[in-house]
């Protein structure tokens, strides 16, 4: 047979280590449909049962306030697992139990797992199981989830449960205080001589007085909705008037009730001995004095290593890539197939393949600070600061990773809990000036501004950080505003990370990344190469076939009269040479006359060289001009040229929505340099410098690379983390437009004061 | 958001001049008297385990001062001054 098992439990309480201890590796992790919270579900087997496993978001409570809380519920509710367990952090019962109490009134056959047996060993609390089971009407099983001990007791628990469904063990109701309980049984009666039967019947009862809303709608729809609601809202009323606070607030005071009556029973503390650990911990890292630099160093750590060591295999992946290119060239002749599969595929999907060791670094580091605790401390040590943004604590780490790629840095918005702060964070994220930017500032500010191009580059880096500040403070008080939840966090203790928990986090996230950034690159980078590469005939005005013929030609003719000259002078020179001693060729004055030679011969090849090779960037340049990409480029030139863009720049941008690294070698082709950048950017440079771009225009050009929309990659990433095309097309049109009326600001401006031109 | 009729208690805004948890200094302790602020902050608290009566401490503040490190029901949680503003208690010695 099989049965359908739900994991639920607070956030922290190690969840996940269970539910990756009973079902190994044969998990697969997607999102809940329409929000971004992950949906992780496995299975395993168990003498002869099979057990699918979901496990459900960590949550405090079933309220309903948060997308994990609504999620947990309507899955309880409406797929009805068949048992759920209860992951309790055995350590921390109290709070815990809470939304236990709420699991017993779901009336689904429950098995309660008292998790970090260990810690709460070491804190001094002895748990008396059995009276604990029989409080809660359901059996406990403790378990050591970093180690899996108990492990093997929780399945054989579970089989037990799961074959004895039918002997209907029926889970006991929390009792609350007699008041309560009689406002309670008054709304139970009508429920249960309703349609609703079906349901959990003091479920619905008590979520009607709590005035929870999906319930009363629930209610409101069926035959004799209204007289429950009736006889609800008079509950309610009376409730208030008797305990002077709100129906929620009362029975939410009325489980804790339950649980410390619980606690006193089965839970002997000794806390005479105890130690807390994590608060030693945090003594240092979250001291008064050492906390900002210590976290200044961890995120100092986290950059190095991320591209540093990340570095190294980026660069085998190059050379892979690099490798098979060339040998699909050799096989393929030139054909288009060839040229879309190198350098339209090859060349767009290779240059986000090159960040995957980056981003799998990065999801490491970050699994690590989550899986110890720490973010949790980041968020604490960075709230006053992100506050005033109007975000989480927490939202921090993604900024800071911006700098260096805003793709992950977008997929790290997953630790925000609130879907308003993810969104904010999403969006304002693409204004940190990722490492792509970096060469373009490089080569427009070594071109124009020779002398401060440290400190042009640094104001972009600082323009980045000032437009998301201010535009973070702009949407949290316009479009995302009044979605803020209060700041509630907790800060749970130490752990130490298991290699087994963090390859998983690893994997699972980069994984995701490969998947959705490999179909959206994809297409984007067919989408360019196509207009790259059509029309595929284009008539040229000049003749580069015959220039090149000519050009050839005229320099093996000069290298041919060079050649006589020499002999010439060799033949005149030697037959006045007179000398017992040595052999003509071995004297000075035909060392001098060889030398000039050769020398000569250098430069002339050099200069066909260089002259051929300007011609045949010419003639990129030329065709470039006539393909689609030439003419989309003079499309939108009439729309930047209010910036002072030519339609240089207007193709420059529109190849650099692919990635902007690719502004660079656009250059590189336009002005006729050749696209190795490295070697020709004094081409580029003297290019740009006689394109009657002004220094003005250029640093608008600079805004503006700086403020629009990244790459495809981060569209990608914000299509997925914001789940909707509604924010994503919001992101590009906004940064489109901010990315426009500041360049034209500088243009404008600075034009009216005549400054740089 | 929440279109139901908000219930017309008015018990839960704390008293003016009541001692709040943000008057607290570091290793103080006090007992939860009330909680003020918006019904869902107020639920979410209790929830977690901010009930009346129950006992709390203030353990730290953050290194920019802002928000504090509490102890509730022996494990910690972290609030901003401006939320812990609207929590009334009672200092224990």
């Amino acid at each position: 047979m099989s049965f359908n098992i739900a994991i639920a439990g607070n956030p922290n309480c190690g969840k996940t280590t269970i539910f990756n201890g009973l079902t190994g590796a044969r998990q697969h992790v997607g999102n809940w449909p329409g929000v971004t919270v992950e949906r992780k579900s496995g299975h395993f087997t168990y003498s002869d049962h099979r057990f699918e496993v979901i496990d459900l978001p960590g949550t405090y409570s079933l309220s309903a306030f948060s997308a994990e809380e609504t999620i947990s519920r309507q899955y309880l509710l409406d797929e009805g697992p068949d048992i759920v367990v209860n992951i309790i952090d055995a350590s921390n019962l109290e709070r815990n139990l809470f939304l236990t109490t709420q699991l017993i009134e779901l009336g689904r056959p429950l098995v309660i797992v008292l998790n970090m047996m260990d810690m709460a060993v070491e804190k001094g609390l002895k748990i008396d199981m059995e009276t604990l089971a029989t409080l809660l009407g359901a059996p406990v099983v403790p378990v050591i989830g970093r180690t899996g001990e108990g492990l093997e007791v929780l399945r054989e628990k579970i089989l037990r449960v799961a074959t004895s469904i039918s002997l209907k063990s029926r889970p006991i109701d929390i009792l609350y205080p007699r008041d309560l309980e009689a406002e309670i049984q008054k709304v139970n009666a009508l429920v249960e001589q309703s349609s609703l039967t079906g349901r959990q019947v003091r479920w619905t009862s008590v979520k009607l007085l709590e005035s929870d809303v999906e319930t009363r709608n629930e209610v409101r729809a069926v035959d004799g909705g209204k007289e429950i609601l009736d006889q609800a809202n008079e509950s309610i009323s009376r409730i208030e008037r008797l305990f002077k606070d709100t129906g929620r607030a009362v029975i939410s005071h009325a489980r804790y009730g339950f649980i410390q009556g619980a606690i006193r029973e089965c839970v002997v503390e000794n806390l005479s001995d105890a130690l807390d650990h994590s608060r030693q911990i945090d003594r240092v890292l979250t001291n008064r004095w050492l906390g900002l630099p210590i976290f200044g160093l961890f995120m100092w750590l986290m950059f190095k290593i991320t591209y540093d060591v990340g570095s190294i295999p980026m660069d085998w992946i190059n050379s892979a890539l690099l490798g098979l290119m060339n040998v699909i060239s050799n096989v393929l002749p030139d054909s288009m197939i060839a040229s879309l599969l190198v350098d339209g595929i090859m060349g767009g999907v290779g240059a986000i393949a090159v960040f995957l060791p980056n981003i799998f670094i990065l999801f490491f580091i970050i699994a690590m600070l989550e899986d110890t605790g720490y973010m949790a401390r980041v968020a604490f040590i960075m709230d006053r600061i992100m506050h005033n943004i109007g975000l989480h604590g927490k939202a921090f780490i993604p900024m800071i990773m911006g700098f260096g790629c805003n793709v992950p840095a977008i997929m790290g918005t997953r630790i925000l809990e609130s879907r308003r702060d993810r969104i904010l964070t999403v969006l304002i994220n693409p204004f940190m000036s990722c490492s792509a930017r970096l060469p373009v500032y490089v080569l427009v500010a070594g071109a124009f501004f020779p002398e401060n191009a440290a400190t042009v580059i640094f104001s972009m880096y600082v323009l980045g950080v000032v437009a998301a500040i201010a535009s973070g403070k702009l949407f949290s008080k316009t479009i995302l505003r009044g979605m803020s939840k209060p700041f509630v966090l907790e800060l749970p203790p130490y752990q130490r990370p298991t290699l087994r928990s963090l390859s998983l986090h690893t994997w699972e996230r980069g994984y995701i990344f490969i998947q959705k950034m490999g179909t959206v690159i994809l297409v984007g980078s067919i989408i360019i190469w196509v207009l790259g590469y059509f029309p595929k005939d284009v008539t040229l005005e000049r003749d580069y076939a015959t220039e090149q013929i000519n050009i050839s030609a005229q320099f093996g003719q000069e290298l041919q009269e060079l050649t006589l000259k020499f002999e010439k002078s060799i033949a005149k020179d030697s037959s006045v040479y007179r000398s017992e001693m040595q052999s003509y060729t071995a004297s000075s004055g035909y060392r001098m006359l060889h030398n000039q030679y050769q020398e000569l011969k250098t430069n002339l090849l050099a200069s066909e060289q260089t002259q051929l090779y300007i011609l045949k960037q010419q003639e990129i340049r030329d065709i470039t001009e006539q393909k689609w990409i030439g003419k989309v480029g003079k499309i939108f030139e009439p729309i930047v040229r209010p910036l002072g863009f030519s339609w240089r720049e207007s193709v420059a941008l529109i190849t650099g929505f692919v990635a902007k690294e690719i502004v660079v070698s656009t250059y590189g082709v336009l002005f006729g340099v050749g696209e190795n950048v490295d070697e020709a950017n004094h081409g580029v440079i003297s290019g740009l410098r006689s394109s009657g771009m002004t220094p003005r225009v250029a640093l608008s050009f600079l805004v503006f690379t700086l403020l629009y929309t990244p790459c495809l990659a981060t569209v990608a990433a914000i299509k997925r983390e914001t789940g909707t095309w509604a924010y994503t097309l919001f992101s590009i049109a906004y940064s489109l437009g901010l990315a426009y009326t500041l360049a034209f600001c500088v243009t404008f401006f600075g034009g009216m004061f005549n400054w740089l031109s | 958001m929440f279109n139901f009729k908000r219930p017309r208690h008015k018990l839960s805004k704390a008293i003016e001049g009541d001692l709040r948890l943000s008057d607290l200094k570091p290793g103080e302790r006090g007992r939860i008297r009330e909680i003020g602020g918006s019904d869902q902050f107020r639920q979410r608290l209790i929830e977690m385990g901010l009930t009346r009566d129950a006992e709390i401490s203030v353990d730290k503040y953050a290194p920019l001062r802002d928000p504090l490190e509490l102890i509730i029901r022996g494990y910690h949680l972290s609030l901003r001054g401006i939320d812990a503003q609207k929590i009334s208690v009672e200092r224990i010695n």
